[in-house]
């Protein structure tokens, strides 16, 4: 563990700035704004809301984009950070005075009790593969919820009388923690144990056949996952009050699975812009559809949903977008002046089989070693 | 390069943002009339959004009224609901939103929890609010600033213990536990059978099973009398249930239950229930307001477009008794302690659709509870 | 007695409600999470035509029809597009999709819940329980529907087609199924047996809302997953052990509020057990 950790520490190098600098430099400017009165205040708490937003989308990306694990429960561990943290604040605010050290401390706590459930949480996932990992995440969620709304401490089916944070304070902070979390995922992906964690998402047994402590690194990253969302919850429910076990519902978990999908697989930089995005067109469609326009939200928002699904990854589109695209129009014009031949072989790889295509096409290799079933590959690779 | 192309995409996409909340912080700021904005947030979208439109109807027919009489002193009243979907981040966000509007005065939230956030900020900075249907305890309890219409959740439990213990023998609930509303009422009704030494068999059920009641109605078939402290859609659920099963014991609710009467049409049971409102009440504020409602949007009103429509009358009345019919100069909390003062008042009285009200410092509301008994 | 025959008739319906997810999901190797919000679908129709022509028969053969159509349309124009994109990028436009259904039913219907009389079948009295004619019913036609749905796969060439396409989507194109064809009649198969389920559910729970879809999807999915996802006897085994213990944990009153964790927990202990579910099929894995 020792070990670990001095490994952690050699490679926390300050490299790969770009994203944080870019959110820390908007953050500054929101700041300088909000404190010249130019910030209304829906925008401060919409800022809020992007904030944990931007944890909770990055942190459920730890582990779907990065381990490979889809998890539709992430809104339990936010409940949890949620629940435990403002009801350690309650708890401090009687012996400390200091409101940001009580805010930091039921974060630290809300965020270890989170990590505790999602090292509970990991376990299942070293037995349990896909979908199947799916559905035990979303019922511990389900469970969760289910178990606060019956407990009389946390005010039951009213919810928990948290206590709010100064809004104008609040932002900031939480924006502070944002960029800390992604200081800190950043260094991760990009670190051997990183590299390890992408390698147990391409092929898990590839990555145990080289020697990588698969069961170390699943829980590590549910761990880390559920720490930051707990955190993200503690800031929820300095935002609001009460805190309800209504919030936490599976459609939640969803929304921010739509947040890291939307932005990208494994891409830290699309789960920030995607959390960003999805957080202001709701908050756009609520503040301007009111009245009898509501009804209507419900279904621009399946709308977007949808064509921006279907747009960006709909195969049938893909030449199209690759014809728009920068990145191709430059190496179109590398291609042109080297003259070089484009091979459609890509048209293949789309359909997918257990029978490799290429093994077919190319009746002189030898074929017994490539008509394997091979059931868990997704995309076709290459052959070996 | 190309993730060059993306970090430049990402750094314009961030600049966007910045600018178009530059662009949202001046928008604020525009007061182009001078209509008074009585804000509110309520679930116009999800499982709970009939409560919510129903509020906005009667509200805004309210509205129509005041304006078409020649709204305050001349000054005319815009209503406005922002979707909350009953959550508490959207009732904080619909009223930021609202107060960037020039909101002055609210009519709060329609749902009790949504109504606890919209308290909390409301508290801070006194902001007048009456809600019509957030009976939890808790959202008057902050603050001299915060009212309600209709009856809070722990009288209705009380009294229903009363009356059920003089009147049956054995006696079932059933409640909603995952429900403030439910749970609110049931809590008090609890402490109360217990004062009274009473026994009653006890059946729950939660937001995820509320749709189907038969094994709870198995439990409770040979009651004489069915306590349901909890909505109209879900009581008529329960009472088919019981009739299913044979059994021939009384739905007796409180004033969720109003609205059942569609619910059990051609089912052989009998209902009652505590309620301030009765769509077939001879009282002419009522009646009144009944065909007015009917006429506008072609349905009977339920209890909560009653709500919604004294809640607008209240505010109404509270600012003409405070002598206001110009808030653009004034600022929320100083509008509120006028208003506080007025509706405090004892002279102040409102005959509304859900009958005649007076209101103290609490902010609960005191009116005369009706029981409406339906079927055979 | 009373709680295991209501258990029974709840599971019936989770079970045909499962039987459409464990299809799709063999054979389009996709979640589709708009499956539960067909039932709503099935529901209004059945509602809109019951008052239209006040014959209940007409009624069910519309719904019937109208899922069918809807499923055909839905796979048609949101998920075909699809077909090679990540499982993912599926899964949320399902989502997407269920919104869009829901928020539909919200703009013709409105939000309130809806109330429908089903013709009462009356009940039939053993010794000294009573036991309703249609929760007979919801069990017997459940049972029968499941059995053809059985012989339908082992014995038709659609059926085998269906599962050459589920075991190897890419052999099967090469063999020359069409695989566009029979992943477009799964939905639809799976989209009939939802107007099946929602038929069953509103002789039960005689109530619509534009939500009315997504609780039962989520509890289906779960008994899907519980009888391994993919396995057509076991949605159906799972649907009828999950009714049984919804039902069960109900009838306690000291354990009834937590009923739904009980559930999950109880799915992710047969998980832990068993990781592919009561009836899976293992899967070997390979580098």
């Amino acid at each position: 563990m020792s070990n670990f950790i001095s490994n952690v520490k050699k490679q926390f190098k300050f490299k790969h700035i770009a994203t944080w600098v870019i959110v820390a430099a908007v953050a500054v400017v929101l700041v300088i704004m909000s404190e010249s009165g130019l910030l209304n205040r829906s925008t401060i708490g919409l800022l809020s809301r992007i904030a944990y937003s931007i944890i909770l989308a990055v942190s459920l990306n730890l582990v779907v984009g990065f381990l490979g694990e889809l998890s539709l429960g992430h809104a339990g561990f936010m409940c949890l950070g949620a629940y435990i943290g403002t009801f350690v604040a309650s708890l401090l605010r009687e012996s400390i005075d200091n409101k940001l050290l009580v805010l930091i401390l039921a974060m630290l706590v809300g965020g270890l009790v989170a990590a505790f459930f999602g090292f509970i949480i990991g376990l299942p996932a070293l037995r349990l593969k896909g979908d199947y990992l799916a559905i035990v995440t979303l019922a511990f969620g389900e469970i969760v919820r289910n178990i606060f709304k019956n407990l009389e401490i946390f005010g039951g089916a009213m919810g928990y009388n948290s206590k709010t944070y100064n809004q104008k304070d609040l932002f900031v902070i939480a924006f502070v923690v944002v960029i800390i979390v992604l200081i800190l995922t950043q260094n991760l992906i990009r670190s051997k144990h990183g590299r390890a964690i992408t390698a147990i998402r391409d092929n898990e047994i590839a990555a145990k056949a080289m020697g990588i402590n698969v069961t170390f690194y699943k829980l590590f990253v549910f761990v880390v996952a559920a720490f930051f969302a707990g955190i993200a919850g503690v800031i929820y429910g300095h935002f609001t009050t009460p805190v309800l076990y209504t919030t936490f519902s599976y459609n939640y978990s969803i929304e921010i699975l739509v947040m890291v999908v939307l932005g990208g697989m494994g891409s830290i930089n699309g789960s920030i812009i995607a959390a960003t995005l999805i957080t202001v067109i709701n908050f756009v469609l609520q503040s301007k559809l009111s009245g009898g326009l509501a009804a209507i939200r419900l279904l621009v928002y399946a709308l977007i949903l949808i064509f921006v699904v279907i747009f960006n990854n709909a195969p049938a589109l893909k030449p199209i977008k690759e014809r728009f695209s920068i990145h191709n129009l430059k190496e179109k014009r590398i291609a042109k002046k080297k003259g070089t031949i484009v091979d459609d072989a890509a048209e293949w790889n789309r359909i997918e089989t257990k029978v490799k295509m290429d093994s077919i096409l190319t009746p002189d290799l030898p074929h017994n070693e490539n008509v394997t079933p091979d059931k868990e590959d997704k995309s076709p690779k290459e052959v070996k | 390069m190309k993730n060059t192309a993306k970090k430049v995409l990402a750094a314009v996409l961030a600049l966007v943002i910045v600018f178009s909340f530059a662009a949202c912080g001046n928008n604020g700021k525009k007061d182009d009339s001078k209509a008074i904005l009585i804000g509110s947030t309520g679930p116009l979208t999800g499982d709970a959004s009939s409560y919510g439109i129903s509020v906005k109807n009667g509200a805004e027919l309210a509205v129509k009224e005041i304006n078409e009489a020649g709204g305050l002193n001349g000054t005319k009243l815009a209503f406005d609901m922002k979707d909350d979907k009953a959550t508490a981040e959207d009732a904080s966000t619909g009223y930021d939103a609202l107060m960037d509007a020039g909101m002055k005065v609210s009519i709060g939230s329609v749902t009790s929890g949504s109504c606890a956030a919209f308290a909390d900020k409301a508290e801070s900075d006194n902001l007048f609010f009456i809600t019509p249907s957030a009976s939890a305890a808790n959202v008057i309890e902050k603050g001299t600033n915060s009212f309600r219409v209709c009856f809070g959740d722990p009288d209705q439990g009380v009294l229903a213990a009363q009356q059920l213990v003089k009147d049956y023998k054995n006696i079932g609930c059933i409640y909603d536990t995952s429900d403030p509303y439910s749970s609110g009422i049931f809590d008090a009704f609890k402490a109360e059978m217990a004062k009274l030494g009473a026994k009653y068999i006890l059946q729950t059920f939660d937001a995820e099973n509320k749709k189907d009641f038969s094994t709870q109605a198995e439990a409770l078939k040979d009651c004489d009398v069915v306590f349901t402290p909890f909505y109209y859609t879900e009581a008529g659920l329960v009472a088919k249930a019981l009739v299913a099963k044979g059994s021939k014991a009384v739905v007796y609710g409180c004033d969720g239950l109003d609205g059942i009467a569609d619910q059990i049409e051609g089912v052989d049971v009998k209902v009652m229930y505590i309620t301030p409102f009765d769509v077939n009440s001879e009282a002419e504020a009522t009646t009144k307001f009944v065909e007015d409602y009917k006429a506008t949007y072609g349905v009977a009103p339920d209890q909560f477009a009653a709500d919604g429509y004294d809640a607008i009358y209240a505010v109404f009345n509270a600012l003409k008794a405070a002598g206001i019919d110009d808030v653009s100069d004034m600022d929320a909390s100083e509008v509120c302690d006028a208003v506080v003062k007025a509706i405090t008042d004892s002279s102040f009285k409102l005959e509304g659709a859900t009958g005649t009200m007076t209101w103290d410092a609490s902010g609960a509301c005191t009116k005369v509870p009706q029981i409406v008994k339906l079927g055979a | 007695m009373s709680t295991i025959m209501d258990g029974l008739s709840l599971g019936a319906i989770y079970a045909l409600i499962a039987l459409g997810y464990t299809m799709v999901y063999g054979i389009a190797k996709m979640l589709n999470f708009a499956h539960g919000d067909i039932i709503m679908v099935g529901a209004y129709a059945i509602l809109t035509t019951l008052e239209l022509t006040g014959n209940p028969y007409i009624a069910i053969a519309v719904s019937i029809v109208i899922c069918t159509v809807s499923g055909i349309v839905i796979e048609r124009l949101a998920y075909k597009p699809l077909r090679g994109a990540s499982p993912l990028a599926v899964l949320i436009t399902a989502i997407g999709v269920s919104f869009l259904l829901q928020a539909i039913a919200q703009l013709i219907y409105g939000s309130k819940s809806q109330s429908i009389s089903l013709p009462d079948f009356g009940k039939v009295v053993i010794g000294k329980y009573a036991i309703n004619v249609s929760t007979i019913i919801t069990l017997v036609v459940g049972g029968l529907i499941m059995a053809g749905l059985t012989l339908f796969v082992k014995k038709t060439n659609t059926g085998r087609a269906m599962q050459a396409v589920s075991e190897d989507r890419g052999a099967a194109l090469l063999m020359g199924v069409n695989v566009n064809r029979i992943i477009m009649i799964t939905f639809a198969i799976g989209s009939a047996l939802a107007a099946f389920a929602s038929l069953f559910y509103l002789m039960q729970i005689p109530s619509i809302t534009p939500t009315l879809g997504s609780m039962p999807g989520i509890k289906a999915f779960t008994a899907a997953v519980i009888g391994g996802i993919g396995s057509i006897p076991g949605a159906m085994l799972g649907g009828v052990l999950l009714g049984l213990i919804e039902k069960i944990c109900l009838s306690i009153p000291a354990i009834s509020p937590y009923t739904t964790a009980i559930e999950f927990s109880l799915l992710i202990i047969i998980l832990l057990v068993k990781p592919i579910g009561l009836l899976g099929k293992q899967i070997r894995e390979k580098v």
